[in-house]
């Protein structure tokens, strides 16, 4: 057990490694360049407005940036390893295949963990600063600096990180499921986009197929019954938009979607050891 | 004694994708390697050399019979604790350095601690890539420090097999000497090395037994001797040789060139 | 059955549990932000307005709206109303959640439209002048009415909907019945409760204004809270004894 602990890690260690020695963080000095310049950009706003903004752009490009990593990075996982060869040295190791696949993701998962934290405190930093310059222009009043401070420091946004992190978890797991039946880069990442798009459409099926009355073809109705079963639901994460235009939402509901991806990640992970186990290298 | 390894039977096909059939790559390969011998599997490109490796490491299914390592069933655990393998042309995580890339399969391998890391000195060394060398990025190296580097790293574990895939393939003279050298300084140690090669030159001093398989079948196996040597020709005695006749007639049998053994041992068609 | 198969039939099976799974917390969301219960899902998005395309936008959909918010700022640094209006209903409808983009909208359709139409040098005609600018209030008026409908937890929208019947409509019926509405929200500002009274008066319901006050005052209880000022409530409800008991002073002012 302890040795596969040990596999497992060192899967991990290296994929978390190669990501930093690539240079994927460089992507983030882009997102802080974003970042400032739309601080700057919205002075002719409200200040509802420019944090509501400021947070959109935030989560946005937190979600842009990890999609693209997850996305690369897991493709990189089995196709890439099989295309450069790197796979076979790992795999002829007495190393079980599902730490493998388990490693890979664990440190695909620490990868986006690090980015997301980064960039959610240069999202808070922004904020803080926007609220400091925009206390000084309009709020004389205490009250409106009370506002102010009220949206630049709202706890939620600890809320907003945490579904941004597991939705982006749900979506690397989604392309490592692809990445062990893929033969190609490609693949994986067309495959794995077009569920996250459709991913945001499931819910349509999903009632479509539950509570359209009429009886629908039966073409029409496999087709909407294999959308509800294969697809996850990512509009449940649109509880992120909740946060930033400042409403409220339970911790409760933020869990229950934590909860979900959790469950989500292994069926994912545990299909794709098996899809995996399978497979001639 | 238990054979290093042992496959019966061995055979692999390949599902080419919808409705283009199948290609079979390996069929019905018998074969058994004594422990502490060099083994060489010889053939043309595409005569099934790496895919009976891998079966034998367990990266590929076979679609019927059976291979062991160590009397193990091999693609298990136990099995695979046993063997270190070399893939052709390997391609490193290049964003490694030379000593972080043992460092890595050793960790694959379970090990850690003091005790790989003593290791890993020790297999530097053994392949020639201690000191500054070692902590080079793999992307620095030449094709020879890279196959050391992955000789290295299948050495890691401490295997009693070795299976080396085309170990001298895009490596130049000097590089390939050195592979060479590495190899039997391996069997002195007592392990078990089994390597594939099309360029039949360099397997004739180091191979103790062959076998040649020609797609996916076995044509010939056994010693390089027995298998070389020209049986059925006329040997004729002389006296009063000078010192360098003798030297010529110092074998038992005159040898034929492996190469042409080679061509000669292909069924008709493909020898054209 | 392959590997290949066993994946396969897991995700089936876990579909089979996951739908009902995801079902539920889709309509505890619901519940949660729009108040609604129940599986009226396909309805709501038909009211709320989230066409499939919108969805596809996903996580992204708050810079798309954002982009419209932009586009109509600019639009209204150009003085082109269409545009301005366009944008801002599909902001809207993007993110129907969100109350500044409401409260922004509506201000600009029911001010900044409505007066430059009045001004507008190119009409002489008075009377199509103001017709057109009564549109344009209108305009604003029936784009919060649907805020107050998509965010109906909040106060906001339901001031600034009061606050547009007294100021660009003349309706103080309206406002105050607006107000009213704001003050069972809870994040109403304290300032708030006085003004259903000043819209009633406004209105020449003197009578019903004095009985807010009174009504307002008696709530306040014995030691109330100073940012509900009391003082100014007292001050109200003695102007609106004196005017009713002397009718010939109604007209001075508040």
């Amino acid at each position: 057990m302890i040795g596969g602990i040990r596999r497992v890690l060192a899967v991990a260690g290296n994929t978390f490694l190669e990501a930093v020695r690539q240079k994927v963080f460089a992507v983030l000095f882009l997102f802080g360049l974003v970042m400032v310049g739309g601080a700057n950009y919205f002075t002719e706003f409200s200040y509802q407005e420019q944090f509501k903004f400021l947070k959109d752009l935030g989560y946005a490009s937190i979600g842009l940036t990890g999609l693209l990593i997850g996305l690369l990075g897991a493709a990189q996982l089995i196709p890439g390893e099989i295309e450069r060869r790197t796979i076979l040295t790992a795999l002829c190791r007495p190393l079980r295949r599902w730490e493998f696949i388990w490693g890979k993701y664990l440190g695909l998962l620490f990868l986006l963990f690090v980015m997301v934290g980064i960039m959610s405190a240069a999202v808070w930093g922004v904020l803080h600063w926007k609220e400091g310059q925009l206390i000084a222009s309009e709020g004389g009043d205490p009250a409106v600096a009370g506002l102010i401070r009220a949206e630049a420091r709202d706890p939620r946004m600890l809320q907003a990180v945490l579904l941004v992190w597991v939705k982006l978890a749900v979506v690397a797991a989604l392309a490592v499921f692809f990445s062990t039946i893929a033969t190609s880069t490609t693949f994986v990442v067309a495959m794995t986009l077009m569920v996250y798009l459709i991913g945001h459409l499931q819910s349509v099926a999903r009632e479509q197929w539950l509570e359209s009355g009429e009886a629908s073809r039966w073409l029409v109705k496999s087709f909407l019954v294999l959308v509800s079963l294969l697809i996850p639901d990512f509009n449940l994460y649109n509880l992120i938009d909740e946060i930033v235009a400042g409403n409220a939402v339970h911790w409760k509901a933020t869990l229950e979607v934590t909860g979900y991806s959790v469950v989500y990640v292994f069926i994912l992970l545990g299909a794709a050891t098996l899809a995996f186990e399978g497979r001639d290298i | 004694m238990t054979p290093a390894v042992r496959t019966q039977g061995l055979r692999k096909e390949f599902a080419l994708g919808w409705f283009r059939g199948r290609l079979l790559a390996v069929e019905g390969l018998d074969m058994e390697v004594r422990k502490g011998e060099v083994f060489g599997l010889l053939g043309p490109n595409g005569s099934g050399k790496s895919t009976a490796m891998k079966m034998i490491l367990g990266l590929l299914r076979p679609t019927g019979g059976r291979a062991e390592v160590c009397g193990y069933r091999a693609g298990t655990i136990s099995a695979r604790r046993q063997i270190g393998f070399l893939p052709e042309n390997p391609y490193f995580p290049n964003f490694l350095s030379g000593i972080e890339l043992v460092r890595y399969y050793g960790r694959l391998s379970g090990m850690g601690g003091r005790k790989l890391e003593t290791r890993i000195a020790e297999l530097m060394e053994l392949v020639r890539l201690g000191g500054e060398a070692g902590k080079r990025p793999l992307r620095t190296y030449s094709k020879g420090m890279l196959q050391r580097a992955g000789l290295a790293g299948a050495l890691v574990g401490d295997p009693e097999v070795l299976m080396l895939d085309e170990p001298t393939a895009g490596v130049d003279p000097a590089g390939s000497r050195e592979i060479r050298d590495l190899i039997l300084e391996l069997k002195e140690r007592g392990k078990t090395v089994i390597f594939s090669s099309h360029l039949l030159e360099q397997v004739e001093d180091v191979a103790d037994r062959v076998i040649v398989l020609h797609r996916g079948k076995k044509l010939r196996e056994g010693r390089l001797e027995d298998l070389l040597s020209k049986k059925n020709e006329w040997q004729i005695r002389m006296q009063g040789l000078d010192e360098r006749g003798v030297q010529l007639l110092g074998e038992s049998a005159p040898r034929e060139r492996l190469e042409d053994y080679f061509l000669r041992s292909l069924p008709e068609e493909s020898r054209k | 059955m392959g590997f290949a198969g066993s994946a396969l039939l897991l995700l089936l099976v876990w579909g089979g549990v996951k739908v009902p799974w995801e079902r539920k917390m889709t309509e505890s969301q619901r519940k949660n932000i729009y108040g609604l219960p129940g599986p009226t899902a396909v309805a709501l998005r038909e009211k709320v307005g989230q066409g499939l395309a919108l969805a596809t936008l996903g996580g992204f959909r708050g810079l798309a709206a954002n982009a419209l918010m932009l586009e109509a700022h600019v639009a209204w640094e150009d003085q082109q109303w269409v545009r301005v209006r366009s944008a801002l209903e599909f902001a809207t409808l993007l993110q129907p959640r969100v109350v500044v983009f409401w409260d922004m909208a509506s201000w600009h359709l029911a001010w900044n439209a409505a007066v430059s139409a009045e001004q507008y040098s190119g009409e002489s005609n008075e009377t199509r002048r103001r017709m057109e600018a009564r549109r344009w209030v209108e305009a604003g008026r029936d784009l919060l009415e649907r805020g107050t409908k998509a965010v109906p937890e909040k106060s906001l929208l339901f001031q600034r909907l009061g606050d547009l019947y007294w100021q660009r409509m003349g309706d103080y019926t309206s406002a105050a019945r607006c107000y009213r509405e704001a003050l069972t929200k809870g994040d109403a500002p304290p300032y708030l409760e006085r003004f259903v009274g000043y819209a009633l008066d406004k209105a020449g319901d003197k009578k019903g204004a004095l009985d807010y006050f009174r009504e307002l005052r008696a709530k306040m209880g014995a030691v109330p809270d100073p940012l509900r000022k009391p003082e100014v409530v007292d001050r109200e409800i003695r102007r609106l004894e004196k005017e009713i008991q002397s009718p010939g002073q109604m007209e001075k002012t508040r």
